[in-house]
């Protein structure tokens, strides 16, 4: 442990937890932009958990200390999940924090727990999104891998941090092959969050809904709790997408001018890419489940292709 | 000093094997399993200080045979898996001083605690096996003793199918081994276990029949259907020897010969990989549709024995390679995660067998809401449902993390065909982690979660402190070696790249912690009790939740080319115009590939084949002196030098 | 001048692309969004045939990448269009043999067996990992191409199929053989006369002479408005 780490570690994850609701609502702006309505404030969804975090919860008599126990995992897991992605600079890194293994499987962690306590009601709901989230997430967990690897390749390392120390500093990533990593995150970005076409975020219409119907019961703080984790989930996964495609600005030594302009900067590119997202989701519609495993397997030619590119060429 | 800790171990499971032949009670049968925990505490001292120190230590010889003698041999190998026997064993024994009671009858439960003890020493004899005799002698008490304990309940039909099943792949398991030593044996002349120095060509042939030996007695696919017809008839605690340690000790065998005997080709490193990716997934996959308890964790094994082959697989290719700190990785990958599946196995088994017996069924679907009427065992279940998807920061993660490690710096590999053969590897690794990832949410869901879906299950009781405390060991040690692996693994030697764990694991705790006492401290209004929502339904019923066939259906649908269901019609009908429908139905049948076509032919082309044998077998005395007289005439002509 | 280094690698971004687009060609089910996926094949390859004159600074490259430009870019998916709008037919649903998803995870293969053969092949020849790779891709891409021919169904689908496997050849040539520029000229014009034959396929092979003028009349090909 040294001070970089320590300073990393108080600073990184209030950043993605102040900031991560924030790009929630951008994108929902996008979206309402692009179907012509004005679409609700930017602040909505800081509101929204403010309220919920005042609110009681209701449990239902079927459940368990599951119910009560996931959330709380949930954003801690995510909390965690903070600390291995450089957001306002890339600290030295300290215990192996940062490998990227230990972080695609705290993401399991959270999904596993989420899906249990989707069954822990007895509602079928909540059965049919964890069996829906549990068996997408088994067909995409090799594409994600795979460009997991691609990027540990490319960066010679297998902790982020080392990673992006490599890659900032530039304005363009150093290895072009990056660009063809770069989409596979954005695939995994989009099916990881639950975005259209794989799930429809805004949906509550019992047969197309996955990540909705398992948090369905969830109420009152608990919620909130689920949906802030959600939003720094998606929030780290843009951090990695834009750390490795567009890493300028980020800052390597800790410097409090050169740390707000790499936050700054950061908030900026996020929400360029926010709006991209909007956008691709506004051009979608949504897939049918079982044409899905298709559109994966497209997402997994993808990568193998990068890292066959990178060792053949 | 260490020897004597090795001899006491021995002496203490061999009394605890005579004593319940001598006297039935009680009390004789708690000193037997108290036995057995005392040897494996002893056996702790002995591998722990092996491994810290690395001082081997020397048992001499006793000769019963001229040229034969009964060596003994630790190393650091086999102290690795003595280590392993010794963390399972406790729990095991633990919970069986309750569990053994349940059985039927005075005699069976005395005979079922000194087969328990027999089959102990008998795994700890091969581990310590000083030459392929004695392996081999061991190694045969260990199969019968095991299968003894499968047909405990010899009069149901199930069982003894099952039964029989694992007595004839135990066999074709020894038949091979047997051509593999004595293919060695006439290449060296001797029986011990020292490297080879011979072309690869000689040693194609003790390798593929070792391989083929060790494999059908670890489960690899596609050897491996006497494992889930094996689990659910064995008693579970028996259940959680046979996974947890026995298959590791058709492992251990095989890491023996592949560590000290050979030296590995590049194409042996690929064939491991294959039949471990292909075990590893098919065993997920089928485990995914299972409806059985038992049955499914025995899948479940196959695919975690399926992980540890390919963690040998990359040793092998990367010693090959020359890449030694990654060959060093994946060795110890594929023993750690060898010794993990160890203790969550065994801890799985254990919870299951308090389920079977507190429901009395062993089907998932007449199961649910266990956490409310057995919250201890239910407590425990979970521990092993983490472990066993490999969540951070449990046992079963870290495992898997080493293995992790050697896959994503493979691409130091310079021929190109063989990084696409590893991504390929890597990426049914993850289908693999991620499959199983479901699975036990499905299990622990299904059957811990919700409404009981049955009568049975809604009467469950919490089951005696014994069978609490039994499966507490492993889980505390899952959860120990867990946090502890960085530790761990320097402690045994490996000076590894590796996350530290418990600091992952504490910044969970704490972050946690600091969450809870925040949100509750600010809490205004108490939690309110609500009846589920189900679209305006008065009450919730059992049958309306997702079931365990329904909750595999998407992926059942996913992978639909590999479970190859046949839908079978049978419909009669009033006339023949076949219009008028009278009854019927349809069955959607998974096609078992495995049985009907790889076993079923050679066991039909077997009994042909012994029912021409036995006619020659007429019961006249004339013929038999016939045979006899041409059985001497081929003799004198082949050594006679004629032919 | 442009740092040659850092072109390869945008060479190398653009080979992704070119498998990528070739793999959309099998499985997607939409046949304007295969057209415009073949059109975009297309335009990466004059791109490729661009930066490889950036490279190397030969002319005729320059000229090839115009001609791709002009023939594929615009000219044939213009063509095919035409007959996609008159078929009516916006989707080819129907697989023979192979599924997308199967002929997917072929293609993976596809790539594999291309490059052990070409690496045996040209084997001692000093060929850079560029071309060398070039080559394999331009080789994966016919294999594919011929993949597309026999799983589909439709005319127009094997067509673009065809077309894709051409676009495969031209990929070779660019990095291996260095095909005289008049050959690939002579390709160029085979493949629109291709895509007029393709047009009478698609308007059905068993009529007679007679019915196939009523169906160009009905559906306006060639004859265009004025024969209303």
């Amino acid at each position: 442990m040294n001070t970089s780490f320590l300073l990393f570690a108080l600073l990184n994850p209030l950043f993605a937890l102040l900031a991560a609701p924030l790009y929630m609502a951008l994108i929902r702006k996008v979206k309402a932009y692009a179907q012509g309505r004005r679409g609700p404030s930017l602040f909505q969804v800081y509101y929204d958990l403010r309220k919920l975090l005042q609110k009681e919860a209701v449990y239902s008599p079927t459940s368990s200390w599951i119910m009560r126990f996931t959330p709380y995992l949930n954003l801690s897991t995510l909390l965690v999940c903070s600390l291995f992605v450089p957001l306002v600079f890339v600290p030295e890194p300290a215990g192996g924090i940062g490998n990227i293994i230990v972080f695609l499987y705290l993401l399991a962690l959270e999904r596993f727990f989420t899906a249990l306590g989707g069954l822990d009601a007895g509602s079928a709901f909540g059965g049919m999104g964890s069996s829906r989230s549990m068996s997408l997430a088994a067909v995409i967990e090799p594409t994600m891998v795979v460009a997991f690897a691609a990027l540990a390749f490319v960066l010679k390392s297998l902790n982020l941090h080392q990673m992006f120390a490599l890659n900032a500093g530039t304005i363009l990533p150093i290895s072009p092959t990056l660009v063809l990593v770069s989409i596979s995150l954005f695939i995994i970005l989009i099916v990881e969050t639950g975005r259209l076409p794989v799930d429809n975020p805004a949906t509550h219409l019992e047969l197309t809904m996955i990540n909705e119907a398992m948090i369905l019961e969830q109420t009152g703080t608990n919620l909130a709790l689920l949906e802030l984790a959600h939003a720094l989930k998606q929030f780290l996964l843009m951090g990695i997408l834009i750390n490795t495609i567009l890493p300028v600005g980020l800052s390597t030594e800790i410097d409090a001018g050169k740390i707000a302009v790499s936050a700054f900067l950061f908030l900026l590119k996020a929400g360029l890419l926010a709006i991209i997202i909007g956008l691709f989701e506004s051009a979608l519609a949504k897939m049918r489940l079982f044409r899905l495993p298709a559109f994966y397997v497209m997402a997994f030619f993808f990568s193998a292709l990068t890292i066959l590119i990178e060792v053949f060429a | 000093m260490l020897e004597a800790l090795v001899y006491g171990a021995i002496a203490a499971l061999i009394s605890g094997t005579v004593l319940p032949l001598l006297y039935r009670s009680k009390n004789t049968r708690k000193t037997s399993f108290g036995l057995s925990l005392l040897s494996s505490i002893l056996l702790l001292g002995f591998a722990g200080a092996l491994l810290y120190t690395g001082k081997e230590p020397v048992f001499p010889p006793i000769r019963y045979l001229p040229g034969l003698d009964f060596t003994l041999v630790a190393d650091r190998l086999s102290a690795g898996f003595i280590l392993l026997i010794a963390a399972v064993v406790p729990g095991v024994s633990i919970y069986s001083v309750e569990y053994v009671e349940h059985a039927k009858s005075e005699a069976g439960k005395n005979l079922q605690t000194a087969l328990t003890n027999l089959f102990i020493l008998a795994m700890l004899m091969v581990v310590l096996a000083g030459n392929m005799v004695i392996f081999l002698i061991f190694w045969e008490i260990m199969s019968l003793s095991s299968l003894l304990l499968v047909l405990h309940d010899y009069s149901s039909e199930e069982n003894k199918k099952a039964g029989f099943f694992y007595f004839v792949m135990t066999n074709i398991s020894t038949a091979f081994l047997f051509v593999g030593f004595i293919s060695l044996f006439r290449l060296t002349g001797s029986a011990d276990f020292g490297p080879l120095e011979y072309s690869a060509s000689e040693l194609a042939l003790p390798f593929l029949s070792l391989f083929i030996g060790f494999g059908v007695k670890a489960g690899l696919v596609p050897f491996h259907k006497w494992l889930p017809y094996a689990h659910p008839a064995a008693p579970s605690s028996v259940s959680a020897l046979m996974s947890g340690v026995m298959l590791k000790v058709a492992v251990y065998g095989f890491l023996r010969f592949l560590l000290s005997v050979f030296t590995p080709e590049l194409w042996w490193g690929v064939l491991i990989i294959t039949a471990g990716s292909l075990s590893a997934l098919f065993g997920v996959i089928y485990a995914l549709k299972e409806n059985d308890i038992k049955r499914l964790l025995a899948y479940s094994s196959i695919e975690n024995i399926g992980i540890i082959f390919t963690g040998i697989g990359l040793y092998v290719i990367f010693k090959v390679e020359g890449l030694e700190s990654l060959a060093l990785l994946s060795l110890a990958g594929a023993c750690f995660h060898a010794f993990n599946h160890a203790l969550f196995k065994s801890l799985l088994f254990l919870c299951a067998g308090s389920i079977v017996h507190a429901t009395g069924t062993r089907k998932i679907e007449a199961f649910g809401g266990l956490v409310k009427t057995m919250p201890a065992t239910t407590a425990l279940f979970m521990i092993g449902s983490v472990s066993i998807a490999a969540l951070p920061p449990t046992n079963g993660f870290a495992g898997e993390l080493l293995l992790y490690q050697a896959f994503f710096q493979s691409f130091a590999v310079t021929d190109p065909l063989l990084t696409v053969f590893l991504i390929t590897a890597l990426s049914s690794f993850a289908l693999t982690g991620a499959l199983a990832a479901a699975l036990f949410v499905k299990l622990f869901g299904i059957t811990c979660l919700a409404l009981p879906r049955s009568e049975k299950s809604r009467l469950a009781e919490e089951v005696q402190k014994p069978m609490l405390i039994g499966p507490a060991v492993p889980a505390a040690l899952c959860i120990l070696a867990g946090l502890f692996s960085k530790q761990l693994l320097s402690f045994a030697g490996w000076e590894i790249e590796f996350p530290d764990l418990l600091l992952l694991g504490l910044l969970l705790g704490l972050i946690y912690a600091a969450l809870f006492l925040i949100i509750r401290s600010k809490e205004t209004s108490p939690a309110r009790i609500s009846e589920t929502w189900g679209c305006g339904i008065p009450t919730l019923a059992p049958h309306m939740e997702y079931s365990s066939a329904g909750f595999s259906e998407p992926l059942v649908m996913i992978f639909k080319n590999i479970y190859r269901t046949k839908i079978v019609h049978k419909a009669e009908y009033h006339d023949k115009q076949e219009s008028l429908f009278k009854n019927g139905n349809v069955e959607i049948r998974l096609l078992r590939f495995f049985e009907e076509y790889l076993y079923i032919p050679p066991a039909r082309a077997i009994e042909s084949f012994s029912k021409y044998v036995s006619s020659l077998q007429n019961g006249k005395l004339d013929s038999y002196i016939l045979y006899a007289f041409l059985a001497v005439i081929v003799l004198i002509i082949a050594t006679g030098g004629f032919v | 001048m442009i740092d040659p280094l850092f072109l390869e690698g945008i060479i190398k971004v653009l080979f992704v692309f070119v498998l990528i687009s070739a793999g959309l060609i099998i499985s997607t089910r939409n046949l304007s969004s295969a057209l415009t996926t073949y059109t975009i094949q297309s335009f990466l390859l004059a791109a490729v045939s661009f930066l490889l004159y950036l490279i190397d600074g030969k002319g005729q490259l320059l000229l090839l990448a115009c001609l791709t430009l002009a023939s594929k870019v615009i000219l044939i998916p213009y063509f095919v269009s035409r007959i996609e709008e008159k078929i009516k037919i916006g989707r080819d649903l129907h697989f023979a043999y192979l599924e997308p998803t199967p002929s997917l995870l072929l293609s993976i293969g596809l790539i594999l067996l291309s490059y052990t053969f070409l690496s045996r092949v040209f084997e001692g020849l000093p060929l850079s990992k560029l071309f060398f790779f070039g080559a394999v891709i331009g080789l994966s891409l016919t294999l594919m191409g011929m993949l597309v021919m026999f799983s589909r169904k439709k005319v127009v689908t094997k067509a673009l199929g065809y077309l894709s496997m051409e676009n495969g050849v031209l990929m070779f040539g660019l990095f291996v053989t260095e095909l005289p520029f008049i050959i690939e000229v002579l390709i160029i014009l085979d493949l629109i006369i291709l895509v007029l034959l393709t047009t009478i396929l698609a308007v059905g092979m068993d009529s007679s002479i007679e019915e196939y003028r009523q169906k160009f009349r009905e559906l306006q090909i060639w004859t265009g408005v004025e024969s209303r």
